[in-house]
């Protein structure tokens, strides 16, 4: 038991170095302005394809960009109503490793799915031909952008469909998830502890897909390094949805870390690496020198999930276990 | 080359050539991967006092390891998607043989021998079309790969034989592909299940929960002497849920599911890390390394029996009538209901599971 008591202690100690996290303020200052954010800006996407749904329609593209720019930037809340009825999922099937989304599409398109015509029918369709990557498809890639009235139909059953995701999470945060995580009194919450806890979880979670997938799809080996396995390459947002994401990461880890300068800095260096690395889709991880800037961007990240983990998490009543966070 | 390997795999037959056996290696009672406070990954072997009697270097992080049922030789895992294990001499403290996964495979950590010890089966990813398969590996021809099966599921974890030599796989229903990390790519449409399997790959049978229990990826098991099977589950849904995380079942039976009332589920975070039955085959036991709790069911009645909690726990054997118990802060300790009491304490960080040899 004395062990135990001494073990806890060492545990314990970094606490002091951080003030308790204001979940509240996380709620009200983090949470809702990207909730909305992604529910007007889903809107206006689902009405731009209303109004014209040619593929190469600037409104329309414009749109697309602004309401995946929301979406990225709150696609580290994944819990309760972004995970209700797989809606994360139907708004993001990514990554696609066996090229569902472009198969889901083709077969939509070739029998002329007659889903598309009501929402309630496009919601059952195959999640890989939801979303914004599916999306993307139909407004980037040659094969999947070509403009027949069954075309403008499917891309505004899936902008429609998104704006509709869009809203429900929203609507699930104003009734009562909110209050749920600012009020903790039992389900799915007990404790505000128990609230920093999920948005931590959030937190690291989220950086560690941006190293492994983000930017370790797209470097693959130094022998077979794949740059078309970057996330988004056909609208050109790879880079940006790295920028989006450790922002919104910033900001959580700001909130969570009681204003800690040092965790902030090591953010504003690995968005600066980030933004200097002026390779949009990281075309260039073939080449010996642009490799080594994105592998270097890796790193960073993974050392502030390091930190994140190290220094925050026990303060958080995280320990930094060895088999906890595993997920084996 | 083959005809030399051919000659020494005849010799063993014929017993002409010493093979060290358990007690050439100190007779360990169970094996445990870890790791150093100088951060060598390691293979322990430890009696029944918790003590270590071996202790050799691995080339990475390990997860489980399979130990042959005379020899004395162990495999150790990697931990996925790792795409090496390592066959070690335990009594001479050397590696004896390296398996790879061939192109398109990697393994999920878990494997288990045939119970005459001539064939190892592990779990492994066809990460292309996403499939489980059992990797075969003749063990007289120096871990030679002879074959492979289809596990009935996607992300096979664990594998245990039981007494009748069929075995059992935990189909954890989660894809994932080396080259998107650990992410999981198909929660919405995963769907677990526990798969028994003759020896020659021979389907059996397939159990499957409640739909609404398809996010419940079924991934650790435990075997009773008797042939009970019991199945720990890792939740991949909504955190909110209380759904039962620990079941057992016999070939041919319908699965009992230990409820959130017994189960005492919110302790457990969603996750069972672990899963033994004790040699009695009285008792289960389940660890959470996330709840930071072990807890103990009479495997009839399915009454808790007992919980302790403990930092980090995750490695649980049987021992006796009773558990012994590991955890990442190195701690081994021996427990049966209430009690609970510290065996040795390491420096060595144990991984996540505690093998029975």
């Amino acid at each position: 038991m004395r062990w135990f008591l001494t073990c806890a202690a060492l545990v314990l100690a970094p606490i002091t170095a951080f003030a308790d996290p204001d979940t509240e303020s996380i709620v009200n200052g983090h949470v809702m302005p990207g909730v909305r954010a992604l529910s007007v800006a889903a809107t206006q996407l689902s009405r731009a394809a209303e109004k014209d749904c040619a593929a190469d329609s600037p409104s329309l593209r414009t749109a697309y960009h602004q309401a995946f720019d929301a979406w990225i930037s709150i696609s580290h809340l994944r819990f309760g109503p972004s995970e209700q009825d797989d809606r994360a999922f139907a708004l993001a099937f990514w990554p696609d490793t066996r090229g569902k989304t472009p198969k889901a599409l083709a077969g939509l398109l070739a029998s002329e799915d007659a889903a598309v015509r009501s929402p309630k029918d496009f919601a059952e369709v195959s999640i890989a031909a939801r979303g914004f990557y599916a999306l993307e498809f139909l407004l980037f890639d040659p094969a999947y952008s070509e403009g027949d009235a069954y075309h403008c139909a499917l891309v505004r059953a899936v902008s429609g469909d998104i704006a509709r995701i869009a809203a429900a999470i929203l609507s699930d945060w104003e009734g009562g998830f909110a209050s749920a995580m600012i009020n903790p009194d039992g389900e799915p919450y007990k404790t505000q502890a128990e609230v920093a806890q999920q948005f931590f979880t959030s937190l690291t979670t989220s950086l560690e897909f941006t190293s492994d997938v983000r930017l370790g799809r797209p470097l693959g080996t130094f022998d077979r390094p794949r740059p078309k396995r970057a996330e988004a390459w056909r609208s050109g947002r790879s880079l940006r949805h790295v920028v989006l994401s450790l922002r919104a990461n910033q900001d959580l880890a700001y909130y969570l870390s009681g204003g800690d300068e040092g965790i902030d800095t090591a953010f504003q260096r690995a968005i600066a690496a980030a933004s200097e690395l002026n390779d949009p889709i990281f075309a260039n991880v073939d080449d010996p020198t642009g490799r080594f800037r994105v592998e270097v961007l890796k790193q960073m990240v993974d050392n502030l999930r390091d930190t994140i983990a190290q220094d925050l998490g026990p303060a958080l009543g995280i320990a930094a276990g060895f088999n906890a966070m595993d997920g084996d | 080359m083959q005809n030399r390997r051919a000659f020494l795999a005849g010799l063993a037959a014929a017993g002409l050539v010493p093979q060290a056996t358990w007690a050439d290696a100190g007779n360990p009672s169970f094996l445990s991967a870890g790791k150093t406070p100088d951060g060598r990954y390691v293979l322990c072997g430890l009696d029944d006092q918790g003590k270590a009697v071996f202790q050799l270097t691995l080339p990475g992080r390990g997860h489980a390891a399979a130990a042959h049922p005379n020899l004395a030789q162990a495999v150790a895992f990697a931990r996925r998607p790792g795409q090496f294990a390592v066959v070690i001499d335990c009594a001479r403290g050397r590696e004896i043989s390296r398996l790879e996964t061939p192109p398109g495979r990697h393994f999920y950590g878990h494997g288990a021998f045939s119970s005459d010890g001539r064939r190892l089966f592990t779990t492994e990813n066809d990460f292309e079309n996403a499939r489980g398969v059992v990797g075969i590996w003749d063990v007289a021809k120096d871990y030679q790969r002879v074959g492979e099966f289809a596990s009935a599921g996607v992300g096979p974890h664990d594998i245990k034989l039981l007494p009748d030599d069929v075995l059992v796989v935990a189909n954890g229903g989660i894809e994932t592909h080396p080259d998107a990390g650990r992410a999981k790519l198909n929660i919405p449409t995963m769907r677990p299940n526990l798969a028994f399997i003759g020896p020659d790959g021979v389907l059996l049978d397939v159990v499957e929960l409640d739909p609404s229990l398809h996010k419940n990826s079924i991934r650790h098991l435990g075997v009773g002497r008797y042939g009970q099977v019991a199945f720990g589950m890792q939740w991949q849904g909504d955190a909110a849920a209380n759904v039962p995380l620990l079941g057992v079942v016999r070939r041919g039976e319908a699965p009992v599911l230990f409820d959130t009332e017994m189960a005492d589920v919110e302790d457990l975070a969603g996750y069972v890390g672990s899963v033994g039955v004790s040699d009695d085959a009285g008792l289960v036991g389940i660890t959470s390394p996330r709840g930071n709790v072990a807890q103990f069911f009479d495997i009839s009645s399915g009454e808790l029996v007992g919980r302790n909690e403990i930092q980090d726990v995750c490695g649980i054997a049987p021992l006796g009538s009773s558990f012994l118990l590991t955890t990442g802060m190195g701690v081994v300790a021996g427990s049966r209901e209430s009690m609970f009491r510290v065996r040795s304490k390491y420096q060595i960080q144990w991984d996540n599971h505690l093998i029975a040899v």
